[in-house]
């Protein structure tokens, strides 16, 4: 009578695996899948990808988007490398306060700030001019606003990451050298795998941008696979093609990541984390404050462009431009949020505890998350719009699937963070007192974890709502969240309404981090 | 060159608590001090007064002739003290490799490579880790590491030697390997060391002084057989935990 169940028991942690690989190969394997049996089965040679590929101009994009991707990594890690050093080992007053506004705009679309941008250095914006609006609107200006943009993503893995160094490591090195020397060979050194795991996703996300260089009119690669999908080069075929050279630097970056980061990107906090020592800056502290004062601007410059852009006419016009596209953000991340977590739990906990299966999941989250965002807005198109799967690809689902494939990875790696931390005798003494693998999940991983879960569930809402690049070549007709709807307004709607929605999202956000915080710091501060 | 380790009336409260209470203490150049005592009893703590990690409330900390913390302050910074220190967790910086690991003081001091090389490699050949300088911490079995966290300490020649409980976590035969190595580079070098434990025997086995600590206070010290033959409350609490036959 109770063999079946015995026989489920002993397979328990094998089955919530598998279960949560088969939506994740749904999700984020189909759609490559697919795109790869439409690139083999195109062969005729007018139309094919041979044909479509065989365009200088198409490699010159890609050449110059490589190019921009590279320039901006390069230019966030020498800036946000410092700054997490100020923030995170200094004495400079103020540090905490200029992190928080520094960091801010990493969990807003990029394109609301370069429109932010455009409110100062436009030509008729408050600072602006001729030639303030000719340096904006040029490979340079995308630069600089994706630096500004993505700098806080480098210094906020920088500081997290010095943060965590046992202060053993660097007490070693304090005995024979000097504060400066430790910091440059003994701390940086040692977070090296959080550096890579920066430039990594600087690099993809800057790689994959659709909305600021569509803005700046500058051109690359992603904007000529969205004009293939939706804009005036109507040709989907040539975009099936065009993800081609994409795919394959998708599969370099996931190498780079197995060799440089992989699972060194969750290795255990030293026992005395809390004990690190702070370098006093003596003279130099008015020094680390300005540079904190300036990321700080740099960081709320924009957004202060932005509101002030959009004056009350523009914040009570905000009701009729909306339409339902502030609750279809908030339903379709919170929806896309909950599965990326309850996924993250199953594989998150299992890489964290070294299970052989969890390594193949993860590396497909991660080449997900690495490839350029139109790579699997083509594939998630060449997958689900047809007539057989019409009911998800024209409702919310489609959406869902979309993000769901793309941030899994930054709810799985949270989680494995966060159960890395505690020993696995916690999970095995629930094991020896008989308690099958789903028991011990929700009663011992899940209420341990609840914090690093909970976490994890605001990280992927925050890149949901802030995502633009991945769901603008699949939204369905009417479902289209706040970021497209204002990205779709952007060129022909009313600028002081444009403005007032993008402050909304920015308050939106806002009140989410915010949120997030005062509820970690009532945890902290509460009973235990 | 040996140095002359000298505490006098030192104090140290952390938050509420006073982690160190008055404590006088010298160890005499040469001499290997084994500081013996249960866990929270401010071992470690005292070590990083020491070292310069934290200054002391009140009291002062002299290093020889040379006043290095006093009342609040830090005279001499850790790195200009020239101290060697063995941690509990050994500590090795993991993203350097053996040699990295012992070559960073040697770069900090300025040492010529060619040098910097020849002492790193005899240092090696003394801990019986010849060939392994390109190999990483991770890469190395508990022993080894030991032995790279031991030879670093040593490839500065440092004018005292600090060591904090790194044997806690091995076998009892590892254990025993260890400490004679200990015993033999100490006693070849004449080095002043003092060494925390909460083990009777390495105390026993490796100084030639042991003090008690309890609660931040030197309580009793003395050679081990002046101690067993008038054990205080804390040793006989000590030996009765091990329910062990002491070295005669």
């Amino acid at each position: 009578m109770d063999r079946p169940l015995t026989v489920f028991r002993r397979h328990e942690e094998q089955l919530y695996l598998g279960a949560a690989g088969l939506v994740i190969a749904v999700a984020a394997l189909l759609p490559l899948l697919v795109l790869c049996g439409q690139l083999v089965s195109s062969t005729a040679p007018a139309s094919g990808p041979a044909a479509t590929l065989a365009s200088a101009r198409i490699w010159l994009l890609l050449a110059r988007s490589l190019g921009v991707a590279a320039a901006v990594t390069a230019l966030a890690l020498g800036v946000g490398v410092p700054l997490g050093f100020i923030f995170a080992r200094t004495d400079a007053p103020g540090r905490w306060v200029a992190f928080a506004l520094h960091a801010f705009p990493m969990f807003l679309p990029p394109f609301l700030l370069a429109l932010g941008w455009f409110h100062w250095f436009g030509r008729q914006g408050l600072l602006g001019s001729e030639t303030s609006s000719r340096a904006l609107f040029s490979a340079g200006g995308l630069i600089a606003i994706l630096v500004a943009t993505f700098t806080p993503i480098v210094t906020s893995l920088a500081a997290l990451a010095l943060s965590a160094i046992d202060p053993a490591l660097e007490e070693a090195a304090r005995v024979v050298a000097r504060p400066w020397r430790v910091a440059t060979h003994i701390s940086l050194g040692a977070i090296r795998p959080a550096l890579a795991l920066a430039a990594l996703i600087v690099f993809a996300l800057s790689l994959s941008e659709l909305g600021v260089p569509t803005f700046l009119r500058v051109d690359l690669y992603p904007s000529a696979v969205f004009a293939r999908l939706g804009g005036v080069d109507y040709a989907p075929g040539e975009a099936v093609a065009l993800v081609l050279p994409l795919l394959g630097l998708a599969l370099i970056l996931l190498v780079a990541e197995r060799r440089f980061v992989g699972a060194r990107s969750f290795a255990v906090l030293g026992a005395r984390a809390a004990e690190r020592f702070t370098i006093p800056l003596g003279r130099w502290r008015v020094v680390g404050a300005l540079a904190g004062l300036l990321a700080a601007v740099v960081g709320l410059a924009p957004l202060g462009a932005l509101i002030g852009r959009a004056g009350l006419g523009g914040f009570s016009s905000v009701p009729a431009w909306m339409g339902g596209s502030l609750w279809n953000s908030l339903a379709e991340a919170s929806l896309a949020a909950s599965i990326m977590t309850a996924l993250g739990i199953v594989v998150g906990r299992a890489l964290a505890r070294r299970r052989r299966a969890a390594a193949p999941l993860d590396a497909l989250a991660m080449l997900a998350f690495v490839m350029p965002a139109s790579v699997l807005g083509v594939g998630i198109l060449a997958t689900w719009n047809r007539s057989a799967t019409a009911a998800i690809y024209g409702s919310l689902a489609i959406v869902v699937i979309g993000w769901t494939a793309r941030y899994l990875i930054v709810s799985t790696r949270t989680i494995a963070i966060a159960v890395a931390q505690s020993p696995l005798h916690l999970e095995e003494a629930a094991a020896a007192v008989g308690s099958p693998f789903g028991r011990r999940l929700r009663r011992i991983v899940m209420p341990l974890h609840r914090r690093g879960i909970a976490a994890a569930w605001l990280l992927a809402f925050v890149f949901c709502l802030r995502d633009l690049e991945t769901v603008v070549l699949f939204y369905p007709a009417g479902r289209e969240p706040l970021t497209v709807r204002i990205f779709t307004l952007e060129a022909n709607g009313p600028p002081a309404a444009v403005a007032a929605l993008a402050a909304l999202q920015i308050a939106v956000v806002a009140g989410v981090v915010a949120g997030a915080g005062v509820a970690q710091l009532a945890a902290r501060t509460g009973p235990r | 060159m040996s140095v002359e380790i000298s505490l006098q009336d030192v104090s140290l409260r952390i938050g509420q608590s006073e982690v160190i209470r008055g404590l006088s203490l010298t160890v005499a150049p040469g001499e290997v001090l084994a500081l013996l005592g249960p866990s929270g009893s401010g071992k470690t703590t005292l070590l990083r007064l020491i070292l310069g990690f934290v200054p002391p409330e009140a009291g002062s900390i002299r290093l020889g002739p040379d006043l290095v913390s006093a009342d609040g302050r830090i005279l001499r910074p850790p790195e200009e003290r020239n101290l060697g220190i063995v941690f509990q967790d050994l500590a090795l910086w993991p993203h350097l490799d053996v040699h990295g690991n012992l070559a960073f003081g040697l770069d900090a001091r300025r040492v010529p490579a060619a040098e910097r090389d020849r002492r790193i490699a005899e240092m090696l050949a003394r801990v019986s880790l010849a060939g392994t300088e390109r190999r990483y911490p991770g890469e190395l079995s508990g022993g080894e590491r030991q032995r790279v966290a031991i030879a670093r300490a040593l490839v500065l020649a440092p004018r005292a030697l600090l060591v904090d409980e790194p044997l806690s976590n091995l076998d009892a035969t590892l254990r025993r390997q260890l400490l004679e190595l200990f015993r033999a580079l100490l006693k070849e070098r004449g080095m002043t060391a003092i060494f925390v434990t909460h083990d009777v025997r390495e105390a026993a086995l490796l100084s030639d002084r042991i003090a008690l600590l309890e609660r931040g206070r030197i309580v009793q010290s003395g050679t081990w057989n002046e101690l067993r033959q008038k054990p205080g409350p804390l040793l006989s609490a000590l030996l009765a935990d091990l329910a062990w036959d002491a070295p005669s």
